[in-house]
């Protein structure tokens, strides 16, 4: 497991976020209810959950724009409200889409947060500029800007933070499949060369499985579980699964469940399915030990969760009322 | 904050009215084109009859002047100006944006003000200028205002605009509508204020309409017509206190607003 992985899972015990109970009510309404998150240091978590889910309102919570309704909250371990400015200073966020003063150059934008940011941020506008590609461009008014080239700016902007943590609300929005891509490449480049932790909120499941290593899905306003990506994928442990395909299933059957290797196996459709009780290290003993018993092994393949099928799968139950839970290396 | 940071601010705040083309030409219209205007007219209406007709400028030019500029067209240049320093940051959506700073809230309100008047007195000093050029170009030997009167008149407009900018500002703030601010304010201004001055039965209450308050302090005449000269007698002291109250209300209005708002 990477570092970042290790820490995805939680293992620093640092925090970036972390919530307890926190609910936000209109009305009668809960638009978040009794939200129990952990987000690590270090990583990129992904916030996943549908339209509507209550993503947004949890965001707008965490950043102090809206006033929770009952529950705590730390931010890079600071208490919000009680010490929002402190816990803020650190923190870059784009909230729903990138707004700017349209009449304003890209340059000036920044400008505007860099004097309520501090002196200092004054000169952190070039290099978030230039980091995001738009140097060139900066002193055109942002009315001429293309959507892409806008979260740009949203992201230069955050950047003024010298952000230990960034939120970012449905990112990709509007880019087309190249910007996504370089999105992609930026924020892994935050998180693996920098350190920096970026909570990305989405309803795109592909997108957040290719750029976060920790995720939350979220759906009608609580979190249904919360964990490392592969371990969220898989359902709720860390499984190693195999897909086999041998000359005589029986007696590989018999063999299997006698190996101490091997937690479960049971015949599908597909061949043997098999789940190790060790992690893919094992599967070159497993492999010797069918081989020793004389049985001919032709396919040995891993089985990939889908972190759309547990996706998919949570959420349909939902009606059925899922307790939350947390899965965990 | 320190003052660095506040200065900072203001310079932001600033920034982002002075690049707004739209509303600062058209408060720039607001302030010259009327004077401009007048002094065409009454120069042009001097040439054709000097018995009839005294000099365009002068001290008559320059009171009738100074009244167009403080107590008529200047005030809807500082009601343009202060409501797109309220609300110019939620319109564009940016208000949240600020918020994530961390900064307070109350800070990011407070920069808007003397960003917004500082922009509506370049605007108004300008408009002054013109004044000056005018009473004193197109004097034709009539007396002219002195130095003091010069003075008094420059820090009457200031006041009389500041302080309906300032109006404005915290109006603008607390609606989070520029649209709805611009409109109640102008009718105001334009309407109501004169309808309630003008209504005698109304008494001493007249003297909390905000422009009465302000023509107290006026070191020229300002009569009454056009209905929002000083109908209503008040002391000075009378009249600091409603100004007082009118900028304490309305900025107290917008800093809670602000302050507590959805962002």
């Amino acid at each position: 497991m990477s570092s970042t992985a290790q820490r995805a899972a939680g293992d620093s015990g640092d925090l970036a976020i972390e919530t307890r109970g926190l609910t936000k009510r209109f009305g009668e309404r809960a638009a978040i209810d009794g939200v129990d998150l952990r987000v690590p240091r270090g990583c990129a978590f992904g916030f996943l959950g549908p339209n509507g889910a209550g993503k947004t309102t949890m965001i707008r919570t965490l950043l102090g724009l809206t006033h929770a309704s009952a529950g705590t909250m730390h931010v890079l371990g600071h208490p919000v409200p009680l010490e929002r400015g402190q816990a803020l200073q650190r923190v870059g966020a784009i909230v729903e889409e990138p707004r700017f003063h349209m009449h304003l150059s890209g340059r000036e934008n920044l400008r505007i947060v860099a004097a309520a940011r501090g002196p200092e941020t004054r000169e952190r506008i070039d290099p978030a500029l230039a980091r995001v590609g738009l140097s060139d461009r900066a002193s055109e008014k942002v009315k001429k800007y293309s959507m892409g080239m806008r979260q740009r700016l949203g992201v230069a902007r955050c950047l003024l933070a010298d952000p230990l943590l960034l939120i970012l609300d449905e990112p990709t929005n509007g880019l087309d499949p190249g910007g996504i891509q370089e999105f992609r490449e930026m924020v892994r480049a935050m998180v693996e060369q920098e350190g920096r932790t970026v909570f990305i909120s989405s309803h795109l499941l592909d997108e957040v499985e290719k750029t976060c290593d920790a995720a939350a899905i979220v759906d009608r306003g609580k979190v249904v579980t919360q964990g490392a990506m592969a371990d969220l994928a898989a359902g709720g442990t860390a499984r190693h699964e195999l897909i086999l395909g041998v000359d005589d299933a029986e007696r590989a059957l018999e063999t299997l469940k006698g190996s101490e290797l091997v937690l479960e196996a049971r015949p599908s459709d597909e061949g043997l399915r098999v789940i190790l009780a060790g992690g893919p290290q094992t599967v070159a003993q497993l492999n010797a030990v069918l081989v020793g018993a004389g049985i001919g092994v032709m396919r040995l393949e891993p089985v990939r969760h889908s972190l759309e099928a547990r996706f998919l799968e949570i959420t349909s139950r939902l009606d059925a009322h899922v307790e939350p839970r947390e899965v965990s290396a | 904050m320190n003052a660095t940071i506040a200065a900072q601010m203001m310079g932001a705040d600033f920034l982002k009215l002075r690049k707004k083309r739209g509303t600062l030409i058209w408060a720039l219209v607001l302030a010259l084109a009327p004077v401009l205007i007048f002094f065409i007219v009454r120069a042009a209406q001097h040439s054709s009859n000097a018995i009839e007709h005294p000099s365009a400028g002068g001290l008559s030019g320059y009171t009738d002047a100074v009244r167009l500029l403080a107590m008529f067209f200047g005030p809807l240049a500082a009601i343009m100006i202060g409501t797109d320093a309220g609300a110019g940051d939620v319109s564009a959506g940016v208000f949240r944006d600020l918020v994530v700073t961390g900064r307070s809230r109350v800070a990011l309100f407070a920069s808007r003000v003397p960003a917004a008047v500082g922009l509506c007195w370049l605007v108004i000093g300008a408009g002054y200028v013109l004044i000056i050029l005018g009473t004193y170009l197109l004097a034709s030997g009539a007396p002219t205002p002195s130095g003091t009167l010069l003075a008094n008149g420059l820090g009457f407009s200031l006041l009389s605009t500041g302080a309906i900018c300032a109006v404005a500002v915290g109006f603008a703030s607390l609606t989070a509508s520029r649209p709805a601010a611009l409109t109640v304010l102008i009718g105001w201004d334009l309407v109501a204020s004169p309808i309630l001055a003008n209504i005698s039965s109304l008494g001493s209450s007249r003297k909390l309409v905000l422009a009465q308050a302000v023509s107290h302090f006026s070191p020229v005449n300002l009569g009454d017509r056009g209905g929002r000269g000083s109908t209503v007698t008040m002391s000075g002291a009378t009249g600091v206190i409603v100004l007082a109250v009118w900028l304490l209300a309305f900025l107290a209005l917008g800093a809670w607003r602000t302050r507590t708002m959805d962002a």
